[in-house]
């Protein structure tokens, strides 16, 4: 079988995953696309009355008729590495490499179309009731007086980023934060805001899905501490079974969402509820993993090793 | 007007890390200076971050 990652040089969380292909005899190929043109060479075409498709880089060759999945981690930007970089090269590289790509009969972990819907924190929501998890009212808007309203109603709201933090300034974070007390809401017409009743928390907790696999790991929060990724609580991750119930609503979620790979945020309550935060299509599993020894890799390398015949995921 | 949720950033301290490790082309991995894979030395990994929930927040949202 043949795996195609895509995905960053210094991405050592894929290397995890190369690593385990490796042990299995699985071929790998591993590119960037933003070292497409350049470093990376690829063709296709239809002249023969059949597709036929080819990607190299480093030395390493692929045929699309050879190719068994995909594996969408955390590729640059087409072109991005070009010598002459611009929005229209990106453009079309990106048309030439996932034109190419989209023509060939493969799995996806995920496939882009899907990831792009899945990053959509409104949708996520949406999609996170449907399948049955516990949701805090959430609101989006651009309107001041919706916001106060909606903090009024809600008590205790907190602010977040639907996209992360503005690209090209990487010294600014954007952390889950409290809004405080009557807070002056008029810069919301400037810019949606999404807004979010906060849940008092004692554990954060991420729970990974990899095809039917599922890794639930916890981590105990501080007395009022909203975001978890910020701030060394001392306390470290560890491995918990997943419940029942939100198993279920897993399934149904990544069913909905097509997605093969998906790490879910929860916050546990005091009550041991698990409200649904949000759910990253590529999320980070690396943490995890090496906190806590769940063989995340290994379920990750598996399911891209199977071949594409079959359709399980 | 600054919109509302950037009043909430913060500054973030830039990692001042350099990984101990290289890409080689023909493994297909980053490898250590004595050659071995970098994901056989766990310790080094989480001391460097690499692997967290923030390390690609400034490029990537899937965190």
């Amino acid at each position: 079988m043949t795996v195609l990652i895509l995905t960053s040089e210094e991405d050592v969380t894929a290397d995890m995953v190369v690593a385990k292909l490796h042990e299995t005899g699985a071929a790998v190929i591993r590119l960037d696309p933003a070292d497409l043109p350049g470093k990376a060479l690829m063709s296709a075409d239809y002249t023969r009355g059949d597709f036929e498709g080819h990607l190299s880089v480093n030395g390493h060759v692929l045929s699309m008729r050879g190719l068994d999945s995909v594996w969408v981690r955390r590729p640059g930007e087409p072109a991005a590495h070009a010598a002459r970089p611009s929005v229209w090269l990106t453009a079309e590289t990106h048309q030439a490499l996932f034109g190419m790509l989209y023509s060939a009969s493969v799995r996806w972990m995920n496939h882009p179309r899907n990831a792009h819907q899945a990053r959509l924190k409104p949708w996520q929501l949406r999609t996170a009731h449907v399948s049955g998890f516990a949701v805090p009212p959430t609101a989006i808007t651009t309107s001041p007086r919706l916001a106060q309203r909606f903090a009024r109603e809600h008590g205790d709201v907190v602010v977040k980023s639907a996209s992360g933090p503005p690209p090209g300034d990487p010294a600014l974070a954007l952390p889950t934060t409290l809004v405080g007390p009557d807070p002056d809401f008029s810069a919301v017409a400037a810019g949606p805001a999404l807004l979010q009743r906060y849940i008092p928390k004692r554990a954060d907790i991420r729970l990974t899905c990899v095809g039917t696999r599922l890794f639930a790991a916890r981590k105990a929060a501080e007395p009022g501490q909203v975001d978890g990724r910020y701030g060394d609580t001392g306390h470290a991750w560890e491995a918990v079974p997943v419940p029942e119930r939100i198993g279920k609503s897993v399934h149904e979620y990544v069913t909905l969402a097509g997605l093969a790979y998906a790490a879910f945020d929860f916050a546990e309550d005091e009550d041991g509820i698990w409200w649904f935060l949000e759910c990253n299509q590529g999320g980070q599993f690396g943490f995890v993993e090496l906190e806590t020894g769940q063989p995340i890799s290994e379920a990750v390398a598996l399911w891209l090793s199977q071949r594409k015949d079959r359709r399980t995921t | 007007m600054r919109p509302f949720t950037l009043n909430y950033a913060l500054p973030r301290a830039l990692p001042t890390v350099v990984t101990p490790y290289r890409f080689d082309e023909s493994l297909q991995l980053n490898v250590l200076p004595d050659g071995r894979p970098a994901v056989s030395d766990p310790d080094l990994l989480l001391a460097a971050g690499t692997t967290t929930s923030t390390a690609g927040s400034q490029t990537h949202f899937d965190d």
